[in-house]
């Protein structure tokens, strides 16, 4: 393989598909980004045996080929060089030489017939969505997916394709996002996958903010195909539980709220909580909304907050993370919180299709 | 009226050293540092108290005046070990039982008393379970009360039994005659400053007035607590449980088993015994782990984390049946363990987050209703003692082979 490479081009490159190799890994090859040659096009792949990426970026092809190098070397070298263009050379032993006028580097690589070759995919289900829209769509709700690995079920976020929407779901067993939007899809094609969430993450980091995104799904594993990039992931496998139970059909009392007003409030009132006590607690009095932490031996905090309110006086205590996570994800002016109890579900919902379900703490 | 019982076993160390060797029998056997160097006896046999050796004493003074003694390290371990099967006999007959080291231990069996004849009946079978099971022997007193049933314990040594008889009069006739350092908290110092004004024995204190003794002793409150002492009074409960990281429960059969389903029923005698433990100190569970110990001493042990903690005796059963599914047992099994760890005490994390998803498995009134019967398990047990109760599904009959109380 040789060829000659704009700097700025093979970084954009590298950035796209090092995310997902895993710098503690057993197998020396999964540490090692594919780079193949052909024609006007270097493609870069990594994958981790869970989550694979492909990218094409554009190049002077003098020699087709393949090798493999070490992510975060080639990354480092390539970012530290000096001058706009750099050259890739590489023999029959897998050794590559990286040049510009002033530097030269020989970094060994494996072979390319070792590295793990992409899923293939056959069959299955296709969506077509817009990439800024689905991008979105993860915005808004991955945050609320579980680390607890013992729950792997909702490591991930839910894409529901059914009565021609697709609702995104992601809940670690807490509180709970949703997003919907109406796609295009045949009758045939209604499925639900479990897309882990680093995945998600890949996909929030390289999708675009326009442009068509192709989703193609089997039971095992899903593609995203979008410009030059392809990542396909395996899906977690099992049964997302039946989230709309969870969605409580009706609140006693619905309040708007002004969302960075809240979020703010929220956030200094969340400075006396610690690990310990967790907990922020919400009181909707006449026109005002109190939040208050108290937290022995450290001290207090009281923010109010305006709103427009007439109903029964509710406290609610939550987690102010929990809280704070849907305001700081959300980009309309104004939120509306819908309450009922100290022990009901909040909900939070927006002028857009997004839903936010909260269990309160319990209010010693 | 309670009914208290203060078991202190014999020489425990050295006991259990000419037991786990039978050559030390009949011999002195001193626990501690060697002789010819620095540091103190543990534990001395009753063959070398006979010497003039007793614990806390120089190693080397005892070294003279026992020549023929026979110095042992201390087996910290082992003795912890027979300790904890101690525990497990003392809960055969009630869970109420507080110990307060390694070889003493107080029960409060007034719940338990009418499956007895009398006091002594049920002393006698707590010595001979003791026995049976771990072959060394032990000195029980009988009393209504904590002080007296140590007290008792005292008098009646190696292998003693003593009741102390009941009655405000019999009581203070039964104490009046005893030295007053036999007084649990009597030491050097206050018993030199009774002697100063001529106080000897209990009796001596039963004749003066409280505030005479006050005065004796320079204080209000010291003087109330011996008075009443001396007179056998003593409110203190027996507090079973101190807070605990993790409890376990382990049992090493007989004659290694192969047999998976006496390995289960174990199990599943073992997971109750833990969970009540659990329920009684008020805490759950966020972690349970087994146990096993094959016939060539080989010890494995698997634990599992649970989502929700738990203090319920069918979560722990089902996990603990989930792990020894995992742990494929190809030998014969020489013990079983069966424990739980990071207690906290409330089964809600980070401050009682609530929960949006019930456990669709165990709908919450499935979870109430194990929750009502394992506290009624409970209740009945702590009446009419650990096999009161079981489970449909026990075969295994223990009380069959007399080891345990009816």
């Amino acid at each position: 393989m040789k060829l000659k490479i704009k700097k700025d081009d093979i970084i954009d490159g590298l950035q796209k598909v090092q995310a997902v190799v895993s710098s503690r890994t057993t197998l020396p090859i999964l540490s090692n980004v594919l780079f193949k040659a052909e024609k006007n096009m270097l493609w870069l792949s990594a994958t981790d045996l869970e989550v694979s990426v492909r990218t094409g970026v554009e190049a002077q092809v003098d020699k087709p080929g393949a090798t493999t190098l070490h992510s975060r070397r080639v990354f480092s070298i390539c970012r530290e060089i000096s001058g706009p263009e750099l050259e890739l050379d590489t023999n029959d032993k897998d050794v590559t030489t990286i040049k510009t006028g002033s530097s030269f580097f020989k970094v060994v690589g494996i072979s390319e017939d070792d590295f793990p070759p992409l899923p293939k995919f056959e069959g299955g289900k296709n969506y077509s969505i817009d990439q800024g829209v689905f991008k979105q769509m993860l915005e808004k709700t991955c945050y609320a997916a579980s680390n607890d690995e013992t729950r792997y079920i909702l490591n991930g976020a839910l894409l529901s394709f059914k009565d021609d929407k697709l609702t995104v779901v992601a809940t670690d067993g807490r509180r709970l996002a949703l997003v919907e939007q109406d796609v295009e899809f045949s009758k045939d094609s209604e499925a639900e996958l479990i897309l882990p969430s680093k995945t998600i993450n890949e996909l929030i980091r390289t999708l675009g903010d326009d442009g068509n995104l192709l989703i193609k799904s089997t039971d095992k594993q899903a593609a995203f195909e979008f410009g030059n990039m392809l990542v396909v992931s395996k899906l977690i496998e099992g049964t997302y539980p039946n989230f709309k139970q969870v969605i409580p059909a009706k609140s006693d009392e619905r309040i708007a709220i002004e969302r960075e007003s809240l979020l703010y409030a929220v956030r200094r009132a969340a400075l006396m909580t610690t690990d310990q006590s967790r907990s922020v607690k919400l009181t909707f009095g006449k026109n005002r909304l109190e939040i208050i932490t108290e937290t022995p031996d450290v001290g207090e905090a009281r923010e109010t907050v305006p709103i427009k309110y007439n109903g029964k006086e509710i406290s609610v205590a939550f987690n102010p993370e929990f809280l704070m996570d849907p305001l700081r994800a959300l980009e309309s002016d104004e939120i509306f919180m819908e309450i009922t109890d100290e022990l009901s579900p909040g909900v939070i919902k927006a002028n857009v299709p997004f839903l936010y379900v909260l269990m309160p703490m319990r209010l010693s | 009226m309670r009914v208290i019982i203060h078991v202190d076993m014999d020489a425990f160390y050295a006991s259990i050293e000419q037991r786990d060797n039978p050559t030390l029998k009949g011999k002195p056997v001193i626990i501690g540092s060697p002789p010819d160097r620095r540091g103190v006896v543990s534990a001395a046999s009753y063959e070398a108290r006979v010497f003039g050796v007793h614990s806390a004493m120089p190693s080397r003074t005892a070294g003279k005046l026992c020549p023929t003694g026979i110095f042992l390290p201390v087996r910290m371990q082992r003795y912890m070990e027979i300790s904890e099967q101690l525990h497990l006999i003392f809960e055969q007959f009630t869970p109420v039982f507080e110990p307060i080291s390694l070889d003493e231990a107080f029960l409060d069996v007034t719940g338990i008393m009418h499956k007895w004849k009398d006091e002594r009946v049920l002393a006698c079978a707590l010595k001979t379970a003791i026995f049976d099971e771990l072959r060394l022997t032990s000195s029980v007193g009988v009393a209504a009360n904590k002080f007296l049933a140590k007290l008792a314990s005292d008098l009646d040594k190696p292998d003693g039994l003593c009741e102390v008889p009941k009655g405000d009069e019999e009581i203070r006739r039964f104490l009046a005659p005893l030295p007053v350092r036999t007084i649990w908290g009597v030491g050097k110092v206050t018993g030199k400053r009774l002697l100063n004004h001529r106080i000897s024995t209990i009796g001596d204190i039963q004749s003066r007035s409280l505030p005479e003794l006050q005065r004796t002793l320079g204080s209000r409150t010291s003087g109330i607590h011996l008075w009443n002492l001396a007179f056998g009074i003593d409110d203190r409960p027996v507090a079973p449980d101190c807070e605990e990281k993790s409890i376990s429960r382990e049992h090493t059969f007989p004659e290694d088993c192969g047999s998976m389903e006496i390995i289960r029923q174990l199990l599943l005698e073992l997971s109750e015994q833990v969970g009540r433990r659990l329920r009684k100190s008020g805490r759950y569970a966020g972690c349970v782990s087994i146990k096993l110990r094959y016939s060539d001493f080989r010890t494995h042990t698997r634990q599992e984390s649970m989502r929700i903690p738990t203090d319920c005796d069918r979560d722990l059963l089902l996990h603990a049946l989930g792990l020894l599914e995992e742990q494929k047992i190809k030998q014969p099994v020489r013990l079983i363990g069966f424990g739980v760890n990071r207690l906290v005490d409330s089964p809600f994390h980070e401050n009682d987050q609530q929960e949006l998803f019930e456990d669709t498995s165990r709908p919450a009134a499935q979870r109430e209703r194990n929750e009502r019967l394992d506290r009624a398990v409970d209740a009945l047990r702590e009446q009419y003692g650990r096999h009161a109760i079981r489970r449909g599904n026990w075969t295994l009959s223990k009380s069959k082979d007399g080891k345990h109380p009816p």
